[in-house]
């Protein structure tokens, strides 16, 4: 278990060799997130019947290096109210999880340079998928603090919001990904694509019954801000969400971290529930059949994340939180609980699933029972007394309207 | 320590991260021009002046939200050893969590009943039913020196 490069200890080779694995790892990020934003602009482009970019380079592909670059040359403002410390911190807790997240991915199969074997893969750790959770709610910290630092009010509510947001649907996004861990028995990222190898079938998606993929989907969607979930950022109510007051290479490196976590979710994805870079292999170059299937497995779910972006208008606040809270949570656990049960035996699973329809009925019912309470609270207390008061006014206008007519 | 080995190239990718971060700041620095004035550090407010200070008080139900989630990261922590060992406990396992599960679900449904996670708005005050004949006159309210009251 674990990479056969540390298998022996740490030496200066294997030091080489893993800080040439995290440098190039490092690199190909960055060129994909250039090619990705590029991508981006030029699919939306194409849905919406416009050109995009077309100037830097073939095909306007190094648009985003060329916007990189323009970047540096901007004025760099701190607010006068913004915390100093905190705004320039904030930067650095959104990028550093953006680039760890990405090291548990496996990548590819095991390669062999110099007798030293290694894995295609950054770093393999033991409890690999609890990594990614506390990352994850890591970088819910940049966006908080960027917003709370920058002494303006759109960043703070944009701030606000996503924080809430994040970890309303990193709890759903868990109890997705503990089904994965039900099936496959491990915390390692590598052991569960190893687990997911043996044929199409054994992938997560169909093992766990494709639910948790779909929540999980949805979840990490929602964790990247992307539409339909970018209330974040929704620009009629919020300017430009938690970054407003960042200007300058500071906005740059969210906006880079930003697509980062959005390859970085997608390979997630792959891993977790489409086998990671396994599909078939042939003989010649038998190491890059791997690194082709992982990297067209994740090109699927960028594109996926665009077309989305197109197709979907953005959801209303109350909305995003019920789907998170009073759906998906819900879902997840009762399905992680199904699993469970049906793995023990049939009778189990068939009485579980039994009493997980009891259990929605109550939820729903729940539901109900919680906003009526509600709109009675509010009847009696400051809402209500709002609202009563704009109905003695309308009663009374019409009144007045009445009289004026009888004198008429 | 051989365990903590394969931690070591994650090390490696944070300070790599913090460096690039830091080297992207150094280069900003250098080449971007500094001349801020008091309008360019002012708080955004769309091109007005802003009038009040930032409020830094936002509804309670975010941090409802917030105490919510604990329970819930509680929960999502313990699933994890369970998941990866309920090859081995079977039924037991399988009972544990149940009870767990129902322990949790049972208050869950207890905070949404008491609309604890309700954040649409609330059902608007009915218009009053007028019976009169909308006309024009009725509707359009004309201002002006013609219209008989004070614009």
């Amino acid at each position: 278990m674990g990479d056969p490069l540390f298998a022996h200890g740490v030496g200066l080779a294997v030091l080489i060799i893993a800080i040439v694995k995290v440098v190039v790892v490092f690199a190909v990020l960055m060129v994909a997130v250039m090619l990705m934003i590029w991508m981006e602009r030029k699919v939306i482009s194409d849905m919406q019947n416009r050109i995009g970019p077309n100037r830097a380079g073939p095909f306007g592909l190094l648009q985003s290096l060329a916007d990189g670059i323009k970047l540096f040359f901007k004025e760099d403002l701190l607010p006068d109210k913004a915390d100093r410390v905190v705004f320039r911190l904030a930067p650095y807790l959104t990028l550093v999880p953006a680039f760890l997240i990405f090291t548990i991915v496996p990548i590819g199969g095991a390669v062999d340079i110099a007798h030293h074997a290694f894995d295609l893969q950054v770093a393999d750790p033991p409890m690999g998928i609890l990594f990614l959770l506390a990352l994850s709610s890591v970088s819910v910290y940049g966006s908080m603090l960027a917003g709370w630092s920058s002494g303006s009010k759109y960043p703070l509510l944009g701030s606000v919001r996503a924080s809430a947001q994040m970890i309303s649907y990193e709890a759903a996004m868990g109890l997705a990904v503990a089904a994965v861990v039900l099936e496959d028995h491990t915390l390692s990222t590598r052991a569960i694509v190893a687990a997911q190898s043996a044929s199409v079938l054994h992938w997560g998606v169909i093992q766990t019954g494709i639910v948790p993929f779909l929540i999980f989907w949805v979840a990490a969607t929602a964790e990247l801000n992307r539409p339909p979930f970018d209330l974040v950022e929704g620009e009629q109510e919020l300017v430009g969400g938690f970054h407003t007051e960042y200007s300058s290479i500071r906005f740059a490196l969210f906006y880079l971290a930003e697509f980062m976590n959005m390859i970085t979710m997608s390979a997630i994805m792959v891993t977790l529930f489409f086998g990671g870079p396994d599909g078939p292999g042939f003989h010649f170059l038998p190491w890059v059949w791997p690194i082709l299937w992982f990297v067209g497995k994740t090109f699927v779910f960028l594109y996926i994340y665009i077309w989305i972006r197109a197709a979907l208008p953005r959801l209303r606040y109350d909305q995003l939180m019920d789907l998170g809270w009073k759906r998906l949570i819900p879902l997840a656990l009762g399905w992680l609980l199904i699993i469970a049960a049906f793995r023990v035996d049939d009778v189990w699973g068939f009485a579980v699933f039994a009493g997980c329809l009891l259990a929605a009925a109550a939820l729903g019912q729940s539901i109900r029972v919680g906003q009526r309470r509600r709109q009675i609270e509010a009847e009696t207390t400051g809402e209500g007394r709002a609202a009563r008061a704009a109905k003695q006014v309308q009663l009374r206008a019409l009144a007045a309207r009445s009289e004026e007519g009888g004198a008429r | 320590m051989g365990s903590l080995d394969s931690y070591l190239p994650i090390f490696l990718m944070i300070v790599l991260g913090i460096v690039f971060a830091a080297l992207s700041f150094v280069a900003s620095k250098l080449l971007a021009p500094y001349r801020p004035t008091a309008a360019k550090e002012a708080p955004y407010e769309c091109g007005i002046v802003p009038t009040h200070e930032p409020t830094y008080r936002f509804p309670v139900r975010f941090y409802l939200v917030a105490m919510i989630f604990i329970i819930f990261d509680i929960e999502i922590i313990f699933l994890f050893p369970w998941a990866v060992v309920f090859g081995q406990l079977h039924t037991f396992g399988l009972v544990e969590i149940l009870v767990f599960a129902a322990a949790v679900f049972v208050s869950f449904v207890y905070l949404i009943s008491n609309g604890a996670l309700d954040w649409g708005p609330m059902k608007r005050v009915q218009p009053i039913a007028t019976d009169e004949v909308r006309t024009t006159s009725t509707t359009v309210r004309r201002v002006g020196p013609s219209s008989g009251e004070a614009a």
